[in-house]
C-alpha cells in the first residue's frame, strides 16, 4: 500500500516537472528575445550566450532616435484599429443574418466567405499591387485597411456566428412582443449579451492585422509601413543590427501578448471558427 | 414602408440586406483582384514595366510551369509537401502529447495555457528574424546542441535550412494544437473512462480505444485548419532564408515571390499563384469530403 502511494506520488512529481520543462521550452525563445533587447552589442553575439548582465537601454534609445519607431507604431495602430472596427461594423449585421434567418444560397454564401478566407495573401498580393498602382492607392492607409477586410470580414463572420447562435432567439422575440423593433431587440438584447465574445473577436482581428506581413510589405513603401515590415531596416550593408531589432520585436509584440492574454478564454473558439468551445 | 410585402418576403429582404455590405466589399475586391490575377497570368510582363508593354501569351505560362524542363515548379511542390508534411505531423504528435500531459493532474494548468498563447501571437516576421540569429553558427540553438551532444551544425547551409524553418514553425504552431486539443480533452465525458477503469483497462488501452476515437473529429478539424495555414505560410521563411540557399526553402508561396519579384516574370508568378490557390482549395475540399464520409460511416 505504501509503495503504491509512493509510486503515485513520484509519477505526479514527474508529470509536473515535465510540464514545467515543456512549457518553459516554448516560452524560452521569447524570453531570450526580451533579454537580448536589454543587452549591449557585444553581449548579443557572445558565445556561449550571456545569461547574467547589466541591462542597458541603448537598443531602445537607438530605435526611437535612429529609425523613429513611433512612426511605425502609429501606422500599425491606425491600420489595425481601423480595419478591426470596420470589419466588425460590416460583419455583425451579416453574421446576424446568417445566424437568425433562413434564405436561399445561405450555405453557399457562408462557404463562399470561408473560401475567400483561405486565400493565400501572397497569391493575390501582386494583383492587389497592380490595382494599387492603377488607382494611385499604393502606400496608403486606406488601401491596406480595405485589403485586410477581404480576409477579416469572412473570418469575423465565421467567428461571431457561434456567439450569436448561443443566445436564445426567444429573448429577442419577447422583446419584440413588448414593442421593440427587430433592430432594437438586437441592439438592446443580443448585442450586450454577445459582449465579451464580440470584444474578443475584435481583439483577435486587431492582432491579425497588427502582425500581418506580406500585404503590408508589398503594398507600402514609406508612408504606410507597419511594424512587421520594419525588419527590413535592420538589414544594412554592414550586417544586421541585432540589438535594435530585438528592441523593436519587444515593442512590437508586447501589446499583442497583453491583448491575447486578456482574451485567452475566447481564444480557442475564435481560432477554430467556433468548432471548439474553450 | 414595406407593408405591401408579405412578412416572409420582408424578412428575406432583411436577410439579404444585412449581408449586402459584407458581400459587396469582400466579393467585389476579390473578383477585381481575381480578374487581374488571371489577366496577369496570361501575359508576358516584366515586373515594373507599364501594362502597355505586356504581351499576350495565352496559356503559355501554365505550359511552362507544368511541363518545361527548366521550370522548378514541381521541385517547389515537392519542397512544399516535405515542409507541410513534416511540420504538420510533428506538430500534431507533439501537440497531442503535450495536451495529454497538461490534461493529467497538473498544478497551474491555466498559467501554462496562458504562456502557450505567446508563440501563436507574436509577429511572425519578428519571429523569423529572431530565429535567424538563434540558428546562426554561434547562436542559441547550436549552443544547446553543443552542450548536450558536443556538435555544432551549419543551419544556414542547403541541408539544414529547411529543417530550420520547419523547427521554427513547430515552435510557433505546436501550442495551437496543444490549446485546442486540451480544450477538447477537458470537454470529454467522464463515464467511459470510469467504466474502463472498472474493467481494468491500462492507460494505453484507454488512450487507444476511448480517447483517440472520441478526439478524432477534433484532431482532423485542427489538422485541416493548420494544413491550410502551412500551405500559405510565407513570412517566416521569407525573413529567414527568402527561399534559399539556392531553392531549398522555396515552398510554393516563396516560388510565387521569387518568380514575380526576383525573376520579374509577373506572368509565370501569377500562373503559379493560381496553381497555389487551386491546390489549397482542392485539397481542403477533398479532405472535408473525406472527413464527412468517415464521420458518416462511424
Amino acid at each position: 500500500m505504501h509503495t503504491h502511494l509512493l509510486r503515485k506520488r513520484t509519477s505526479a512529481v514527474f508529470l509536473n516537472l515535465l510540464a514545467i520543462i515543456v512549457v518553459f521550452a516554448f516560452l524560452f525563445p521569447y524570453l531570450f528575445m526580451v533579454m537580448s533587447a536589454f543587452k549591449s552589442r557585444l553581449e548579443t553575439f557572445a558565445y556561449p550566450p550571456v545569461w547574467f548582465f547589466k541591462p542597458v537601454l541603448d537598443n531602445f534609445k537607438s530605435i526611437f532616435q535612429d529609425i523613429n519607431i513611433m512612426f511605425y507604431m502609429k501606422n500599425s495602430t491606425i491600420i489595425a484599429t481601423a480595419s478591426s472596427l470596420l470589419t466588425m461594423l460590416i460583419a455583425i449585421p451579416a453574421t446576424y443574418s446568417f445566424a437568425r434567418f433562413k434564405f436561399r444560397f445561405k450555405d453557399s454564401l457562408a462557404y463562399g466567405f470561408l473560401f475567400l478566407q483561405m486565400m493565400p495573401g501572397i497569391s493575390i498580393v501582386f494583383a492587389l499591387f497592380t490595382i494599387a498602382r492603377l488607382t494611385n492607392l499604393y502606400d496608403t492607409y486606406i488601401y491596406l485597411v480595405i485589403c485586410y477586410l477581404l480576409w477579416n470580414i469572412p473570418y469575423a463572420i465565421w467567428m461571431l456566428r457561434g456567439f450569436v447562435e448561443a443566445i436564445p432567439v426567444d429573448l429577442e422575440e419577447s422583446a419584440m412582443v413588448d414593442g421593440c423593433s427587430r433592430f432594437q431587440a438586437f441592439l438592446l438584447i443580443t448585442l450586450p449579451l454577445m459582449g465579451s465574445g464580440l470584444i474578443a473577436s475584435t481583439i483577435l482581428i486587431f492582432i491579425g492585422a497588427w502582425n500581418e506581413f506580406s500585404l503590408a510589405f508589398f503594398l507600402t513603401s514609406v508612408n504606410a509601413r507597419t511594424m512587421p515590415t520594419t525588419i527590413a531596416f535592420f538589414m544594412t550593408h554592414s550586417g544586421i543590427k541585432w540589438g535594435p531589432m530585438f528592441a523593436t520585436a519587444v515593442i512590437g509584440t508586447l501589446p499583442v501578448v497583453v491583448f491575447a492574454l486578456l482574451v485567452r478564454r475566447y481564444f480557442i473558439s475564435a481560432m477554430t471558427f467556433g468548432a471548439v468551445k474553450g | 414602408m414595406l407593408g405591401f410585402l408579405k412578412k416572409t418576403q420582408r424578412s428575406k429582404f432583411t436577410a439579404y440586406g444585412l449581408i449586402l455590405p459584407a458581400f459587396a466589399v469582400v466579393f467585389i475586391l476579390a473578383a477585381y483582384s481575381a480578374y487581374w490575377l488571371v489577366k496577369m497570368s496570361l501575359v508576358k510582363w516584366l515586373f515594373g514595366e507599364p501594362w502597355i508593354n505586356s504581351i499576350w501569351v495565352g496559356l503559355d505560362n501554365y505550359r511552362w510551369l507544368l511541363f518545361d524542363q527548366n521550370s522548378s515548379f514541381w521541385a517547389s511542390v515537392r519542397i512544399t509537401a516535405v515542409y507541410v508534411g513534416i511540420a504538420l505531423f510533428v506538430e500534431l504528435v507533439l501537440g497531442l502529447g503535450i495536451a495529454l500531459l497538461l490534461n493529467s493532474k497538473i498544478f497551474g494548468r491555466s498559467i501554462y495555457t496562458a504562456f502557450l498563447i505567446i508563440p501563436i501571437v507574436v509577429m511572425p516576421s519578428m519571429v523569423g528574424m529572431v530565429f535567424r540569429l538563434y540558428f546562426s553558427y554561434d547562436g542559441l540553438i547550436n549552443y544547446f546542441i553543443e552542450t548536450f551532444f558536443g556538435a555544432k551544425f551549419n543551419w544556414y547551409g542547403p541541408e539544414l535550412a529547411l529543417p530550420a524553418v520547419i523547427l521554427v514553425d513547430i515552435w510557433e504552431a505546436t501550442p495551437f494544437f496543444v490549446l485546442i486539443l486540451l480544450a477538447g480533452l477537458q470537454a470529454l465525458p467522464k463515464e467511459p473512462f470510469e467504466a474502463a477503469r472498472v474493467d481494468g483497462a491500462s492507460n494505453l488501452q484507454e488512450f487507444r480505444w476511448i480517447t483517440l476515437p472520441m478526439m478524432a473529429p477534433l484532431i482532423v478539424t485542427v489538422s485541416i485548419l493548420r494544413l491550410m495555414d502551412l500551405l500559405r505560410s510565407f513570412d517566416v521563411i521569407f525573413v529567414m532564408f527568402a527561399g534559399g540557399p539556392g531553392d531549398v526553402t522555396t515552398t510554393l508561396p516563396l516560388y510565387v515571390y521569387k518568380m514575380t519579384l526576383i525573376a520579374r516574370n509577373v506572368g509565370r508568378g501569377s500562373a503559379a499563384s493560381i496553381m497555389l490557390i487551386i491546390i489549397i482549395v482542392a485539397l481542403t475540399f477533398l479532405l472535408i469530403r473525406l472527413f464527412e464520409r468517415i464521420k458518416f460511416e462511424m
